[in-house]
């Protein structure tokens, strides 16, 4: 293994994505991770979210993530902050870290994080779940796609997701934490991403895969430097109907 | 006809009142009628839609309680569609 | 017997039991399940979590050996735990995640109805799916290397492990990644026991972060066959005398 104890990484998310993600970048041996999370450990969690157990009910997730890893990591540097990623304090968390890894479960979380991504030129390491789908996605500013070229824009706020949509087994949440978790350490070594400009799409009934090229959308703000962080109440009121190269909304609840 | 007394879901929210709607029609044989009740607003949207997704007929949806009273709740019937249509 | 699905197991499963394949049936079989998990290490540990997680209704872990210091890139076992019996201390790390699932050594001759196999050796990942498959249990066989790895689905009348597994591999030690494996072996898992409709076998590998899978193929002439009514009674008798390891 590569030696990643000079490198760090923020960790959006300690749940059904951040978890794993955090339990292999401190395998790893990354040297310090940042984590941020603004919930409560609640019941319904606990079938997918491996870092939280019963006698964690309550309690604050950023706290008890920070907690867990130290307990199995003892010369692991964890900082945690009990919030919300937004865009005030993007730039705070993510300026001091190498890379980012996006555990979220909302599209405006998503959204801001490969914004921020871009604007301070850091790598991002986007994933999500939806039902038996899972699918991942590396942006390299200034190489690759953001999520932005892939999806346009999130969809508008009012709509309610379907509740069918909050379906989820832990088991293919930790497959997609963990495989952003080894994305993120293949990237601080320095190696090529497995997903960097390509979406990597993996369907647990049948066993299917495919990956599917995202290239930079001409005219995309993100890319282009003139979308500001928080940019949805300013960009166009108007969603385009998304560009999707899948059928599925992308990610879904962690 | 309904099959079984109302499912009275009005004290919880989403997605549990799917959760439980989703269990109650599984338990039941093809062409049986769900009555479930629900409280307004999200839950009251989304179960129908889930239901009409996992291929059962939403038969109705009114509201609960005195017609032109405040909805707080409603009454929403569902009857019971294929399983195949139900595993997609 | 099977508890019911009660309202804090509903409230706890409340996202699983909307997925497709799973559901109130689904959930029951989990939780009627006791579920043989063979070899502890630090990449078995991540399936083990999803496994409890899920609400498999017994685990029983089978597993001789003591925490090593490489187990600790796992997610199981904290740094004092090394030298202590591997199955004791996966049990602790177990225990606090789930009050509705039941963790425990293998009882020996314990007959489980779900297998799931990460052994040290070749040998003995074959070894152990034989003894699954002879007793008609469904299993999954993982074998990790590197960030990934392999493994293989044999549902009851599938090709066997040995049909469906490759024969040559890098050799290189597994690494933190493979945890990914582990999960996605826990998810097909899950799959073959919570819904019925699962019959194929399939071998699934994942590749510097990229999965591929086909369908398992029975080879000419392997005793995994379906023997032919008549043939039966006399392959019985003539395995009378086995015992497998």
């Amino acid at each position: 293994m590569a030696d990643l104890s000079k490198k760090s990484a923020l960790v959006i998310g300690a749940g059904g994505l951040g978890g794993p993600a955090l339990l292999v970048l401190a395998a790893g041996g990354v040297g310090r991770l940042v984590v941020v999370d603004d919930d409560a450990v609640e019941s319904s969690n606990l079938n997918r979210q491996p870092l939280f157990g019963e006698v964690d009910l309550g309690r604050r997730k950023a706290v008890v993530a920070a907690e867990r890893l130290a307990a199995l990591h003892p010369s692991l540097e964890v900082e945690a902050f009990d919030r919300r990623f937004d865009a005030a304090g993007a730039e705070a968390l993510a300026g001091p870290v190498d890379l980012i890894v996006d555990g979220s479960d909302n599209f405006a979380t998503k959204f801001l994080a490969s914004d921020a991504a871009l604007k301070l030129r850091k790598p991002l390491v986007h994933g999500g779940v939806l039902r038996t789908t899972a699918q991942l996605l590396t942006v390299m500013p200034g190489q690759t796609g953001c999520l932005r070229c892939l999806f346009e824009a999130p969809p508008p706020p009012g709509q309610v997701p379907s509740c069918a949509e909050a379906g989820i087994v832990g088991a293919l949440a930790g497959f997609a934490g963990a495989l952003m978790g080894a994305e993120a350490l293949r990237l601080l070594a320095g190696e090529r991403g497995a997903y960097a400009g390509r979406l990597y799409i993996h369907e647990a009934r049948s066993a299917r895969s495919r990956l599917v090229l995202v290239r930079r959308r001409v005219g995309c703000p993100a890319c282009a430097g003139t979308l500001p962080l928080g940019g949805e109440a300013v960009a166009a009121a108007v969603a385009a109907p998304a560009r999707e190269v899948t059928s599925s909304r992308p990610g879904g609840p962690a | 006809m309904t099959s079984a007394g109302p499912l009275d879901l009005r004290r919880y929210a989403c997605p549990i009142t799917w959760v439980k709607t989703r269990i109650a029609l599984e338990r039941l044989a093809v062409g049986q009628v769900l009555e479930v009740w629900l409280p307004a607003g999200e839950p009251a949207e989304s179960v129908p839609r889930s239901a009409a997704e996992d291929g059962h007929r939403v038969v109705a949806v009114e509201p609960l309680g005195r017609a032109g009273a405040a909805g707080d709740a409603y009454r929403v019937l569902v009857e019971k569609g294929t399983p195949a249509a139900a595993l997609a | 017997m099977t508890p019911e699905l009660t309202e804090d197991r509903i409230a706890r499963w409340a996202r699983q039991l909307l997925v497709p394949g799973f559901g109130a049936a689904g959930q029951e079989r989990l939780m009627a399940a006791r579920l043989r998990v063979v070899g502890a290490d630090a990449v078995a540990g991540a399936a083990l979590v999803y496994l409890v997680q899920a609400g498999v209704g017994t685990l029983w872990i089978d597993d001789p050996d003591v925490v090593a210091p490489a187990d600790l890139e796992g997610w199981l076992y904290p740094p004092g735990s090394v030298g202590q019996p591997r199955a004791q201390a996966a049990i602790e790390g177990l225990a606090p995640l789930s009050r509705f699932v039941s963790v425990a050594p293998y009882p020996m001759g314990g007959v489980p109805t779900a297998t799931l196999i990460c052994a040290s050796s070749t040998a003995q990942a074959v070894a152990s799916a034989e003894v699954a498959r002879r007793a008609g249990v469904p299993h999954v066989v993982m074998e990790a290397e590197g960030d990934g790895g392999t493994f293989v689905s044999v549902p009851v009348g599938a090709p066997c492990f040995s049909c469906g597994r490759v024969l040559a591999g890098t050799g290189r030690p597994p690494s933190p990644g493979a945890a990914a494996l582990a999960a996605l072996a826990a998810q097909e898992l899950l799959q073959l026991i919570a819904d019925a409709t699962q019959k194929d076998g399939r071998r699934v590998e994942l590749l510097r972060g990229i999965g591929s899978s086909r369908l398992t193929v029975r080879l000419p002439g392997c005793q995994c066959a379906p023997k032919p009514p008549r043939e039966v009674a006399q392959a019985d008798d003539d395995e009378a005398g086995d015992t497998v390891g």
